[in-house]
């Protein structure tokens, strides 16, 4: 007996330790729940933000960004992280929906996977808040079938891997072998980037990929795998292709254990801190930024711009769009170390500035 | 003689993989492949180490990739760092592996005194650890810049970095205590029979304490091994290693069930598993095949051990 209400006491302890580190300072804002579309006034707007935690620089950025807009319109942002859980992340929708006026809430979201973005949409709709989704989506769930869901902003993987792997190619004199480490195999983000590295090699083919294998974008199994690489192939290895920097970062750590740092090209995408600090001391090459900063502000820019009547939904197109990236090697990287939000860029009529295309099929 | 398949077979199955690889690929057989692999395992070794601890209870430790986040974090600011002024050095290490220490003591002391089955108590630990490395964290990754720590990594004694030995000392250091001392020889007999111990007056719970506590400040060393590596101080530090390291036990030949196994059998698996993951790669499988080879080479080595014993672990569970 004492035994299961141990049990029932850690679990409700638990509870409240998962819904503490959710770190939710909802203010609900009372006031009548029927109005017309972008009706709300500014100071009856919710602003949320939505990552999986804060315990990376790329997401930890973006709610920088999400607060920085935020304190332009003397809103603040609610910030909300799920840890990766996807059963969390709806849990999180479906409370803040259910407090306060759904009506004038502004929800900027990256959805955990593909999947998850289905019942988002669709809960955003029914209650009526405005909502923009980033990263992912399933190909045929379309943003311009809904009123409320303004829209999904994605970055092309295949250009990116692409431009990377040019920029490594130029670094080691357009000819010699280099190594790729790829990201989880079964995730879109890892087959776009390598169909890039891919189409780029065959443009130049005196470029040689001597070996690909996967970390799973993780620094430690980058930083095993790179020196195993490096007993393979020795030094025929004159470049190394990451899907992402903290594999890029475990790469050269390898070559810095093996006392080849500075020799071998290394590039990455994400442009995380440990990253354009590298480039910009000449370690790394390049890497590829999606100015998570802008991202987290732009979302709830758009949704701003919506409830209160400055941005027409319907009007928007392409509602499903790539938005444009940065490639940052060692000529712009301090931009970059600092990274800041341009509030111009979140004014109602440059909302759509950085749209490169549409998502195909989106 | 099943007994004695128990004890040697794993290791027989570590010089099976090391021989195949050896005639397959001319560089795995390079004294350079050898420090990359003890390189590779040091890690892991120092985690399966206090995973092995726990196991011989009996019971489970699921808190190494919490309590090595949080450790993680907390070595990379109390040592010369990007973000804060401490630079403590050795002291910071050693405080961190306290950290651990207290991390380990925590699921212990839930275990026992709650009776919350471990596998409870030291997931809920894991979670308490990456809440404090989420606080510690906040959201400014810190960059290691303590030149003593990172020679850990890439500095070299006769070839060989400094982790790989103080990993070897580690495991040294782990087998004398659980071959020489009271808590290494009573966690054997828990696990094997926990209320037979109580019935003769052994108060069990002090030294199931002790031994989370060991295992926490192994994962507190781990973490600053770790962070000795990646140079800088990362939360997920240590993500999927608890699997891994109860993966390598077992595989070694330490009993889930408690009572069977240790120190020494634990690292013949850690071998194994790092020997497999760099023999594959210079081999030359194909990466969409690795873990699929992997798991299968897993299964068959501890079915191909188990299999002498077959009759008397009647019940498996």
């Amino acid at each position: 007996m004492t035994t299961i209400r141990a049990t029932f006491a850690l679990l409700a302890a638990g509870t409240l330790l998962l819904a503490a580190c959710g770190g939710t300072d909802s203010t609900a804002s009372g006031g009548d729940t029927q109005k017309p579309d972008g009706a709300c006034k500014p100071e009856q707007i919710k602003l949320i933000g939505q990552v999986r935690n804060q315990t990376n620089p790329y997401e930890a950025a973006w709610l920088q960004g999400g607060d920085e807009f935020a304190k332009k319109v003397n809103l603040t942002q609610q910030r909300l992280t799920y840890d990766g859980e996807s059963a969390k992340q709806q849990e999180q929708i479906r409370q803040v929906l259910a407090s306060g006026d759904a009506r004038c809430t502004v929800l900027n979201v990256l959805p955990n996977g593909d999947s998850d973005t289905t019942p988002i949409v669709k809960q955003a709709q029914a209650a009526g808040a405005y909502l923009v989704t980033q990263w992912n989506k399933p190909a045929d769930l379309k943003p311009a079938d809904y009123d409320r869901w303004i829209a999904h902003i994605t970055y092309d993987g295949k250009d990116s891997g692409k431009q990377i792997a040019e920029a490594l190619i130029k670094a080691i004199g357009g000819s010699g072998g280099i190594v790729a480490l790829q990201g989880i195999l079964d995730t879109a983000a890892a087959k776009d980037r390598f169909a890039g590295l891919q189409a780029a090699l065959a443009e130049h083919p005196e470029v040689s990929l001597l070996d690909q294998q996967t970390a799973d974008f993780d620094r430690a199994k980058a930083l095993t795998l790179t020196k195993t690489l490096l007993t393979k192939h020795g030094d025929a290895i004159k470049g190394v292709w990451a899907a992402n920097d903290d594999m890029a970062l475990g790469a050269l750590q390898a070559l810095e254990a093996a006392g080849k740092s500075g020799k071998v090209a290394v590039v990455g995408i994400d442009a995380v801190p440990d990253a354009v600090k590298a480039v910009q001391d000449g370690t790394m090459t390049a890497t590829i930024s999606s100015d998570g900063p802008w991202q987290g502000g732009i979302g709830l820019a758009m949704g701003y711009c919506a409830a209160t009547g400055q941005l027409n939904v319907a009007s928007v197109q392409p509602r499903a769009f790539y938005a444009k990236q940065f490639l940052v090697t060692k000529d712009n990287a301090p931009q970059f170390a600092t990274p800041k939000v341009d509030p111009a860029e979140f004014e109602c009529a440059n909302l759509f500035s950085r749209v490169t295309g549409p998502v195909a099929d989106g | 003689m099943a007994e004695r398949i128990q004890t040697y077979g794993p290791a027989a199955a570590l010089l099976a993989l090391v021989a195949v690889f050896a005639v397959l690929s001319p560089q795995f057989r390079t004294l350079g492949n050898l420090q990359n692999l003890l390189d590779a395992g040091a890690v892991l070794a120092v985690v399966t180490i206090g995973a092995t601890y726990v196991l011989i209870l009996g019971c489970i430790d699921l808190s190494a990739a919490g309590v090595m986040g949080a450790c993680a974090l907390a070595v990379s600011l109390l040592v010369a760092n990007s973000r804060t002024a401490l630079d403590l050095g050795p002291l910071g290490v050693l405080l961190v592996v306290a950290l651990g220490a207290a991390f380990g003591c925590l699921s212990g002391v839930l275990s026992v005194g709650l009776k919350v089955p471990s596998f409870m108590t030291t997931l809920g630990v894991s979670a308490i650890g990456l809440g404090v490395a989420t606080v510690l964290f906040a959201g400014v990754q810190p960059t290691v810049s303590d030149p003593w720590l990172l020679q850990w990594a890439s500095g070299r004694w006769l070839g060989f970095t400094r982790l790989t030995y103080l990993a070897l000392a580690t495991v040294a250091l782990a087998w004398l205590v659980q071959r020489y001392t009271r808590l290494g020889r009573y966690a054997l007999a828990i696990g094997g029979g926990e209320d037979i111990l109580r019935l003769s007056g052994i108060r069990v719970g002090r030294y199931k304490v002790a031994a989370f506590t060991l295992a926490g400040a192994c994962y507190g060393l781990a973490a600053v091994m770790i962070t000795a590596q990646l140079g800088s101080g990362i939360v997920q530090a240590g993500a999927g290693l608890s699997f891994a390291a109860i993966t390598a036990a077992v595989v070694g030949g330490t009993q889930l069930a408690g009572g069977r196994g240790g120190v020494a059998h634990s690292m013949v698996g850690v071998l194994i598993l790092t020997v497999l993951a760099n023999g594959l790669v210079l081999i030359g499988v194909s990466p969409y095949a690795q873990r699929a080879v992997q798991g299968v080479i897993v299964v068959f080595a501890v079915g191909a051990t188990l299999w002498p014993l077959r009759h008397r672990l009647e019940v498996v569970k």
